[in-house]
């Protein structure tokens, strides 16, 4: 939670990094959504136009009483990485307490030199951040044959890790937002997606 | 699948979380209007989409126009006739549309009329970031702005009351943080079931013929109007006045409201400051701002952008002999747009400095190589890399020296970057025809106007004319692919369908184009080699001196792909064998394809499987014929581009 002067004002903080056509807007809406299931009051910041796909992206979540809708650098209590690269480039939104979850993916801009994975990870590590590197890619193609649901699969890990997310959203609220965002096999599709990640977040604890 | 609808539909004490711009559709719609007209723009788009949507189910007339003015002029004709009409556009879409915003000022309307200028400070996806809040001290149009998407709902339909309180028109004034957040909203009243639709002409000379001697008599009317709004409009929701008797008071002019109250909840200095949250900027009734300014000794006025508010708050108070210390950009930036960081640095500044943040940032982690830029790059299997590839190859086949290719506003002004470079200009909707025919007068290199199918027809067909009028020297391109496809995929009229789903004429680009008097030539940028050919063929042509334009026509791939999988269709995917590759990486320098990528360590290219949706440009430039089909894909999977 943010460290404040005032006492009423507590929001909780998720930041969404990553790039645009991973499915960072569905997986903002989808928390919305959940927040208003769980009776909680939210804004969610998206970015549209030109970055519909390929240009970086990021959609801010804010749960809790305010309407500000970006989140002040260093005050993300959940910061989620899609890919990993974006985890870098936005890592000043990112506080002492933040909990980090990655995907193990990196998706290089064309003609451009960039970092590997390994040293990525490394560089988070160096810096004692509560960091954890998931395959939310491999999990959607493992279900799916796609990686077309690796945001809900980053959705489940990010519940599973995250104590601060379980105190606002019960597992039901979840299922409840993707209802209002997906339905028929789409639907089914997402919440075994959702089931699982959520299964093998809890052995990261 | 997404769920469509329902919650756009939803009842009376709903909750639900709405977009701002769903937010503004939905109320506007429960204020009553029966006709939207607009032209997509970012951050505008969604407002009239979500009408569409909406339009069958609640029988009202809902549209895509040609550009702005047209949806001003067919929305306001709406709004003299007596239904209630709403137009909606980009802050730089209301320049477009600027003539008949003026006009609709000094004639009025005879039912509730809103044109929404959503602005874009930051520059997210604009050209520039203007304050549209000018327009209304311009035009003499009331300005609403609300602080949240919430506000937004709440205040589209006061502002539609304003509207008809003065029958004036009225801008509401978004930007793309209240246009693109989502919010919970509860629904405050059901879809109402009578509205008016049909209108009726009102005979009146004097008031829609501006000729001069009417023009006058108007603008009387209009500043009557004006000055009427200052005196009388300063009550909540436009003006609101919180812990009202502060020696501090803060002024916060629409979605600063949210960072202003934020922040000093943080600062925890809520009690000593007077806030009064600002949702009519323009013109600023002087009431409430006098009433505050009487008990302060110093104010701070917190706006985005320009100091619109500012101006007029210390005229009021010079006005009114109030010598209170006032304060506003000398503390808040006048560049980009604002964040509860940059308005809590502010007030912290208002203070004397000192407060430190409640934030604790890591700050930015450094790696080497460094994390590279991302910006927007055209998608796989995107037709406008096909077609800048073969526009550069066949220049060169043709022994076009130097050419000049000016551009547009679209997806395609990505072709600016490496290795396309075949956008060289680009200012404002159909600048890319209008600016090669002046160049083409003054220059010795071959001009080539690169624009799309939708800006083709929101505003280069007067430019077109005149080329082929004045004797321009200047060849017109225009990459059809067949939707407004940056804003999202609105259909436009080459499409062949209305905003609203329904079979609508298709007016093809190289008709008019041919009709004004171009060779046209069409190609299909998919066939890499003929389209090579036959734009070789129209270079020629025009070094001949013939005035000659060309049509690339291919569904765009976003497009493609949604129809692919609506229709159960496989595309094909291509790999690199790796035998035959021998790292020339012609593929990736040529194409820039987001599809294939080089791993870290590795001296081949490889194709990401995912990603690629089949489009076999890369095929067809690799020297060692090392790409190939890995997967033949469904044997109609043509059918999905066309």
């Amino acid at each position: 939670m943010d460290v404040g002067g005032g006492k009423d004002m507590v929001r909780y903080n998720i930041f969404i990094a990553g790039v645009g056509g991973q499915g960072l807007l569905t997986l903002g809406r989808i928390l919305g959504n959940a927040a208003i299931e769980a009776g909680h009051d939210v804004t969610v910041a998206e970015v549209h136009g030109l970055a519909q796909r390929g240009g970086t992206l990021n959609v801010q979540v804010r749960i809790g009483p305010g309407e500000a809708p970006q989140i002040p650098r260093g005050g993300v209590d959940l910061f989620i990485a899609l890919e990993a690269l974006e985890a870098l480039r936005y890592s000043s939104y990112v506080g002492r307490d933040t909990r980090i979850v990655m995907n193990k993916f990196i998706w290089p801009p064309p003609l451009a030199e960039y970092p590997s994975m390994e040293s990525i990870i490394e560089k988070l590590r160096e810096h004692g951040l509560k960091l954890y590197v998931v395959d939310a890619n491999g999990l959607s193609k493992k279900i799916l044959g796609t990686i077309i649901s690796a945001n809900i699969a980053m959705l489940g890990y990010s519940y599973a890790i995250d104590p601060g997310l379980q105190k606002l959203l019960e597992y039901k609220h979840l299922e409840k937002g993707l209802e209002r965002v997906f339905r028929g096999k789409v639907l089914e599709a997402n919440k075994k997606v959702l089931k699982e990640s959520y299964n093998e977040g809890l052995k990261l604890i | 699948m997404f769920i469509p609808i329902d919650y756009l539909l939803a009842s009376k004490g709903s909750k639900v979380l709405l977009m701002g711009n769903e937010a503004i559709a939905r109320a506007a719609v429960e204020a009553g209007i029966c006709f939207a007209a607009a032209y997509p723009g970012t951050p505008s788009t969604e407002i009239v989409e979500t009408l569409a949507d909406m339009a069958k189910h609640v029988g009202i007339h809902v549209e895509w126009s040609t550009n702005e003015k047209v949806a001003f002029e067919a929305a306001y004709a709406a709004a003299i006739a007596g239904v209630k009409a709403l137009t909606a556009m980009k802050h730089v879409g209301v320049n477009v549309a600027a003539d008949i915003l003026m006009s609709s000022a000094y004639s009025g309307v005879n039912a509730g009329f809103i044109i929404v200028s959503a602005d874009d400070p930051g520059q997210h996806s604009s050209q520039n970031e203007q304050d549209n809040r000018w327009y209304g001290l311009l035009s003499h149009i009331p300005v609403v702005e609300p602080s949240s998407p919430r506000d937004a709902y709440h205040l589209v339909k006061h502002a539609y009351s304003l509207s008809e309180k003065y029958m004036h028109p009225v801008i509401l004034r978004s930007t793309t943080r209240i246009s693109h957040t989502r919010q919970f909203i509860e629904i405050e009243q059901d879809i109402p079931v009578e509205k008016k639709c049909k209108g009726e002409f009102e005979r009146n000379v004097e008031r829609w013929v501006l000729i001069p001697a009417h023009g006058r008599k108007q603008k009387k009317r209009m500043m009557s109007i004006w000055k009427k709004i200052q005196e009388d409009d300063g009550a909540p929701p436009f003006i609101t006045i919180e812990n009202p008797g502060m020696k501090k008071v803060v002024f916060a002019s629409g979605i600063a409201y949210a960072y202003v109250s934020e922040a000093l909840e943080y600062m925890g200095k809520k009690n000593e400051y007077t806030v009064v949250k600002i949702n009519l900027p323009v013109p600023l009734p002087y009431k409430p701002i006098v009433e505050v300014l009487r008990d302060a000794k110093s104010a701070i006025i917190v706006e985005e952008l320009d100091p619109v508010v500012e101006t007029q708050i210390k005229k009021i108070a010079h006005d009114h002999g109030l010598p209170v210390d006032l304060h506003g950009k000398d503390f808040v930036p006048e560049n980009g747009e604002l964040n509860l960081e940059i308005v809590y640095d502010s007030l912290s500044r208002f203070e004397g400095g000192g407060i430190t943040k409640p934030w604790r940032s890591i700050g930015e982690i450094k790696i080497e190589p460094p994390v590279p830029a991302r910006p927007p790059i055209m998608c796989a299997g995107c037709p406008h890399r096909n077609t800048f590839y073969i526009l550069k190859v066949a220049a060169n086949k043709a022994g076009l020296k130097n050419p000049v290719f000016t551009g547009d506003i679209g997806c395609y002004t990505l072709g600016y970057q490496k290795p396309f470079e075949t956008q060289m200009t680009s200012f404002e909707m159909g600048g890319g025809v209008g600016i090669a025919y002046g160049l083409s007068k003054v220059i010795d290199e071959p001009v080539i106007g690169v624009v799309g199918d939708s800006t083709f027809y929101h505003a280069c067909i007067p430019q077109s004319i005149n080329i082929v009028y004045n004797k321009g020297r200047a060849m017109v391109v225009v990459l059809d692919n067949y939707y407004t496809s940056m804003t999202g995929h609105q259909p436009h009229p080459g499409t062949g369908i209305s905003a609203t789903g329904e079979e609508a004429p298709r007016i093809p680009a190289e008709k008019i184009l041919e009709s004004i008097g171009f060779e046209t030539i069409v190609i299909n940028p998919m066939n890499v080699k003929e389209s090579i050919e036959k734009v070789t063929e129209a270079y020629k042509k025009y070094i001949e001196g013939k005035p000659v334009a060309i049509v690339s026509r291919l569904k765009c791939a976003l497009q493609t792909l949604r129809d692919a999988r609506r229709k159960g269709i496989k595309l094909p995917v291509y790999t690199i064998v790796e035998d035959k590759c021998t790292g020339c990486m012609v593929c990736v320098n040529l194409l820039a394809c987001p599809a294939i990528v080089v791993p870290v360590g590795v001296k081949k290219p490889v194709i990401l499987e995912d990603i690629c949706v089949g489009c076999g440009l890369c095929a067809s430039v690799c020297p060692f014929n090392a790409i190939v089909l890995k997967d033949k894909g469904s044997p109609n999977w043509i059918e999905a581009w066309m």
